[in-house]
C-alpha cells in the first residue's frame, strides 16, 4: 500500500451540524471526546500504511488545518510520507470554488498526475468508521476493477439519502441510483472509491461533470468496470445533530460495535498549543458518574449520567448533566441540570441554569429539521447566565454573552445574536 | 535563556524503592496518574526558558531515553534549544562508570565546554516540586555568588540525618550567605535541608569538579560544597513551595497522596507540567469509560481507564481496568493494571500491567503498604496483607499460599 496515495474530501459545509460547523468544517467537529470526525478516516489512512495523503478543504479549514498540522499525529509525517492540505486556488480563468467532489479532484489533478502506484483513493473525511484499505485495494486488483465503491446495507427508508448500487453475482455493479426516493436496491454507496489511476485522470479530462456520485460514476459503469466492496463493520455519517448526538451514545453502549481505542484512532492532541499536558480527571467531593466517557482534564464534583465529555470540562458541585454532549472547556455551574444537550467548547453555564428541561414535542421553529427530537443546541463560547432555564429542541448561537438571554428560552425558540 | 545549561541527574534506582526501581531508572517513577518524577524538572526549565539540558543517567536508561525521546514534549528541540541524555561512556584509560553525582558532571565536562555557558544549573530528577529558576538565578547573580544552593525548612533533629543540611544568614528573605553546611548529620539543629539544586558559575564548576577527581568521594553535597564553603561565596535560596520526595515507598506514597483532595498540596492543575504523551501510546487512549456501576470518590484517573467497580482516594494511571464489584482504596494503580471482578486493593502500589484476580484481597489494613512489581499476575481469591512485597512478572503459580503475612516477599 505504500504505492497508493488518497485524496481525502474535506471540503464539506455539513449545514445539517447547525451552529457546530458555525466556525468549522464537518470533517472538524469534535466527536466521542478527543476526536474530530476526520480522525477516523485519517487514522484508517495512517492504519493502512499509506503514505501520500491530499486533503482538499474549502469551507472554514481553519481549526481543520490547525488540527491536521504536519500529519505526525498519524505518523504521516518524515522524508517519504506526507499530508498536504490543498485549498482552492485561483484558476487560470476565473475564482474555482470546488463545484462538486469530481471538480475538486480535477482542480487537483496534478497531485493525482505525479501519485505512485496504479490506484488512488478518494475518501471523505464525513464519516466515522474503520476500515482497513488496503483490503478493499486487494480486492480491487482482484477483480480487476478500474473503479471500486465501498457499499454497505442501509435501512431501506434511509435510501434516499445515497447512491445506491444494484449488483451481479461477482459484486460487479449493473445499475445505479443517486438518491433516489424508491430505489431498487439498500446496498449504499460510503462515499469510498478505489480507482485505477490514469483511468481516472481520462474521466476527468474528458468529463467537465463535477460530482462523482452523479456523473463521473453513471459514466464508468456504462463501461462495467466498477465493482461494490461489501463493507460490514460500524459506519456513520453523523452529518445531521441527530445523528452525531445518536452516535456519540453509541460510545458509551459496548455491543453498538464503535471502539475507536481498538480501532486505533489516532488525534491530534496538541492542537491549540496548550501550555501543558491535560492533567487527570479529577472526581471529588460528590462526584457520580454513571455509563459516560470522561476525557483527560475534566474535574467532576456533580453528577454526569450517560454523556460524553471531552476535555477540560468542570462540572461543579450540586449540577447534573445526563444525556449530554459537552466539549472541551466548557464550565457547568452548581447546581445546573443539563439534559439531552449538545454544547460547543468553552460554553460557561451559570449557576442554577437549567439546559433541555421541558416538553420536547415542539421542533425548533427556525430549524424544524435540525431540531426535532428534544435535543438543545449552545455553540461555542457563549456564557449562559445564572438562574435561566432554557427549554429542548433550542439553539442558542455561539459567542453571546449574558445579555442576550431572557428569563426562559422556551422549547423549540432560539437565541440569536442580534443584527448590528 | 542560553547562558545557562542544566544538568539534570537522573541517575540510578534507589534500593529503598525495591521493586518500582527493579526496571527502571527513580527518575522514570509513575507519579500522579500521568506523569514521571523527571517531568517536573522538565517542566520546571521550560517554564524558565532554560531549553539546553543534560541528562546523566546510567541505570536501565530504556524508559527515561523513551520518555524523553528528542526533548519535543517540553518544547526543546530547534536550533538553540536541545534535552539530550548522556550515558556513561569508556574513557581511554578505565571503564567510567559513574562514580557519584560529581563524577558524572565531571565525566561530561566537554558537553558542558561545547555548550558554553555562563552558569550551569544541577538538579535532580527525583522530586516534585514548582520553581521557577529564574528567580533562583537572579539571586544568584544579584549576590555576585559563586554557587547557589536551594535549600527548605525542616524541622530540626527530626528529619535531619537524611539530607545536606545548612544555617542560611538572614540577608534577605529570599536567603542569604550560607554560613556551615553539613551532609546527613546524625544529630544537628540546622534547619534548612538542601533540595540538591545547585548554580553554579560554569568556570567555578569545572575547576571544583577537576579538583575533586583526584580524590575518593565525588558527590556534590558531601564533596563539592564543603570544598567550596571554604573560600567562596556560597549562598542559599529558600525555596518555600512544596516539595515531594520520592526516595523511599512511603515517601512516594505521600508525595502521590499529596496530589488528592480539596486543596490539594500539589495543585496539578495550575503547575502545567508536560509529559511525553506518546510514551505508553497515552495520547491514543480514548476517554475513560465509567460505568453505570461505578463508584468514585477523591480519586484520579485518566483516558484509556474503565471504572465498573468503587474507587475511592485512590491515583489511576491510563489504562487501569477496575472490574464490576471490585474496591480500591487508597490506592496507587500504574498503567494498565487491572483489578478483576470483586478484588479488593487497599493501600497498594501496583506497577504496569498487573492483574489482581478476581476476589483477591490486597493490602491493609495496617499502614504498611503492599507493593506489587510490574507485569505480576496476583491469583484469584489469594490475600496478601499489608506490608507485602511482590516481585514482577509473577506468574500466578508463584503464589503458593493462599495468605502472605506483613513483610513476607512473594518471588
Amino acid at each position: 500500500m505504500k504505492g497508493t496515495a488518497a485524496i481525502l474530501l474535506a471540503g464539506g459545509v455539513g449545514s445539517r451540524l447547525n451552529i457546530l460547523v458555525r466556525h468549522r468544517a464537518k470533517p472538524a467537529v469534535p466527536f466521542g471526546g478527543i476526536y474530530r470526525i476526520i480522525d477516523f478516516t485519517l487514522s484508517n489512512i495512517g492504519n493502512s500504511s499509506m503514505t501520500s495523503v491530499a486533503v482538499l478543504t474549502q469551507y472554514k479549514p481553519l481549526s481543520l488545518m490547525d488540527h491536521i498540522g504536519d500529519g505526525a499525529s498519524w505518523d504521516m509525517s518524515g522524508r517519504s510520507r506526507s499530508v498536504k492540505i490543498f485549498p482552492p486556488k485561483t484558476g487560470e480563468e476565473d475564482w474555482d470554488w470546488y463545484r462538486g467532489t469530481a471538480d475538486a479532484v480535477r482542480q487537483n489533478i496534478s497531485f493525482v498526475e505525479s501519485a505512485k502506484g496504479n490506484e488512488i483513493m478518494i475518501l471523505s473525511g464525513d464519516h466515522v468508521y474503520r476500515m482497513d484499505y488496503r483490503d478493499m485495494v486487494a480486492f480491487h486488483r482482484e477483480k480487476g476493477a478500474r473503479v471500486t465503491i465501498a457499499t454497505l446495507p442501509v435501512p431501506w427508508e434511509d435510501t434516499h439519502q445515497f447512491g445506491t448500487a444494484i449488483i451481479d453475482n461477482d459484486s460487479r455493479i449493473v445499475e445505479w441510483e443517486e438518491k433516489s426516493p424508491r430505489a431498487k436496491s439498500n446496498l449504499a454507496s460510503m462515499g469510498i472509491y478505489v480507482f485505477d489511476r490514469q483511468y481516472l485522470i481520462s474521466l476527468l479530462t474528458e468529463s467537465k461533470e463535477d460530482d462523482f456520485g452523479h456523473h463521473i460514476i453513471p459514466q464508468a459503469l456504462q463501461e462495467k468496470v466498477v465493482y461494490a466492496y461489501a463493507f460490514d463493520g460500524y459506519w456513520r455519517d453523523v452529518g445531521t445533530v441527530q445523528a452525531y448526538w445518536d452516535a456519540n451514545m453509541d460510545l458509551l453502549d459496548p455491543a453498538s460495535g464503535i471502539d475507536p481505542e481498538m480501532w486505533g484512532t489516532m488525534t491530534n492532541i496538541n492542537a491549540g498549543g496548550s501550555i501543558c499536558d491535560r492533567p487527570p480527571v479529577s472526581a471529588a467531593g460528590r462526584a457520580r458518574i454513571k455509563r459516560s466517557l470522561i476525557s483527560p482534564g475534566c474535574t467532576i464534583e456533580g453528577r454526569v449520567e450517560n454523556s460524553v465529555l471531552s476535555p477540560g470540562v468542570v462540572v461543579k458541585k450540586g449540577a447534573s448533566v445526563r444525556n449530554s454532549i459537552i466539549m472541551h472547556d466548557c464550565i457547568i455551574g452548581e447546581a445546573v441540570e443539563i439534559e439531552r444537550a449538545i454544547i460547543d467548547k468553552e460554553v460557561s453555564i451559570g449557576r442554577d441554569t437549567a439546559v433541555g428541561i421541558g416538553d420536547a414535542g415542539i421542533a425548533n421553529r427556525e430549524h424544524p429539521k435540525h431540531l426535532y427530537s428534544g435535543l438543545t443546541v449552545i455553540g461555542k463560547r457563549t456564557v449562559i447566565p445564572d438562574r435561566i432555564s432554557i427549554g429542548t429542541n433550542c439553539i442558542i448561537d455561539p459567542m453571546l454573552d449574558e445579555s442576550a438571554f431572557p428569563k426562559e428560552v422556551k422549547s423549540g425558540s432560539s437565541v440569536t445574536r442580534p443584527k448590528p | 535563556m542560553a547562558q545557562v545549561l542544566a544538568m539534570i541527574l537522573a541517575g540510578g534506582r534507589v534500593g529503598e524503592l525495591d521493586v518500582l526501581t527493579f526496571f527502571r531508572p527513580k527518575s522514570v517513577l509513575p507519579y500522579g496518574g500521568l506523569y514521571r518524577v523527571i517531568d517536573f524538572p522538565m517542566s520546571n526549565l521550560m517554564h524558565s526558558d532554560i531549553e539546553n539540558v543534560g541528562i546523566l543517567s546510567q541505570y536501565r536508561p530504556f524508559e527515561l531515553i523513551s520518555h524523553i525521546a528528542n526533548g519535543e514534549p517540553w518544547d526543546m528541540t530547534g536550533r538553540q534549544r536541545r534535552a539530550v541524555i548522556l550515558p556513561p561512556f569508556q574513557g581511554r584509560g578505565s571503564s567510567d562508570w559513574y562514580q557519584g553525582t560529581a563524577d558524572a558532571v565531571y565525566q561530561n565536562t566537554d558537553f558542558i565546554r561545547m555548550n558554553d555557558p555562563e552558569l550551569v544549573i544541577v538538579l535532580s530528577g527525583d522530586h516534585i516540586y514548582r520553581m521557577d529558576y529564574r528567580t533562583l538565578i537572579e539571586f544568584h547573580r544579584e549576590k555576585k555568588a559563586d554557587l547557589t544552593v536551594a535549600f527548605t525548612r525542616v524541622s530540626p533533629l527530626k528529619d535531619s540525618s537524611r539530607f545536606g543540611l545548612a544555617a542560611i544568614e538572614d540577608e534577605d528573605p529570599r536567603g542569604g550567605k550560607v554560613t556551615e553546611y553539613r551532609e546527613k548529620p546524625k544529630n544537628s539543629n540546622l534547619e534548612w535541608a538542601s533540595l540538591t539544586i545547585y548554580v553554579f558559575k560554569t568556570e567555578l564548576l569545572i575547576a571544583a569538579l577537576n579538583d575533586n577527581a583526584t580524590h575518593a568521594s565525588h558527590e556534590f553535597g558531601r564533596d563539592i560544597i564543603p570544598m567550596l564553603l571554604k573560600k567562596h561565596r556560597v549562598y542559599g535560596y529558600k525555596h518555600t513551595g512544596y516539595w515531594g520526595y520520592t526516595r523511599t515507598i512511603e515517601e512516594y506514597y505521600r508525595t502521590s497522596m499529596d496530589i488528592l483532595g480539596y486543596r490539594p498540596k500539589v495543585d496539578i492543575r495550575s503547575w502545567e507540567i508536560r509529559t511525553n504523551m506518546a510514551n505508553d501510546g497515552i495520547r491514543d487512549r480514548k476517554p475513560a469509560f465509567v460505568g453505570a456501576s461505578a463508584r468514585l470518590k477523591d480519586t484520579f484517573f485518566y483516558a484509556g481507564c474503565s471504572i465498573e467497580g468503587t474507587v475511592r482516594n485512590s491515583i489511576l494511571f491510563p489504562g487501569v481496568s477496575v472490574e464490576k464489584g471490585a474496591v480500591v482504596e487508597d490506592s496507587i494503580l500504574f498503567f494498565d493494571s487491572t483489578v478483576k471482578a470483586g478484588a479488593r486493593a487497599k493501600r497498594t502500589i501496583a506497577d504496569s500491567a498487573c492483574t489482581i484476580g478476581a476476589h483477591a484481597d490486597v493490602g491493609g489494613p495496617g499502614d504498611k503498604l503492599t507493593v506489587i512489581g510490574m507485569g505480576t499476575d496476583v491469583p484469584e481469591n489469594v490475600r496478601i496483607a499489608g506490608g507485602v512485597t511482590v516481585h514482577p512478572k509473577l506468574k500466578p503459580g508463584a503464589f503458593t499460599k493462599p495468605r502472605y503475612k506483613a513483610g513476607e516477599v512473594i518471588q
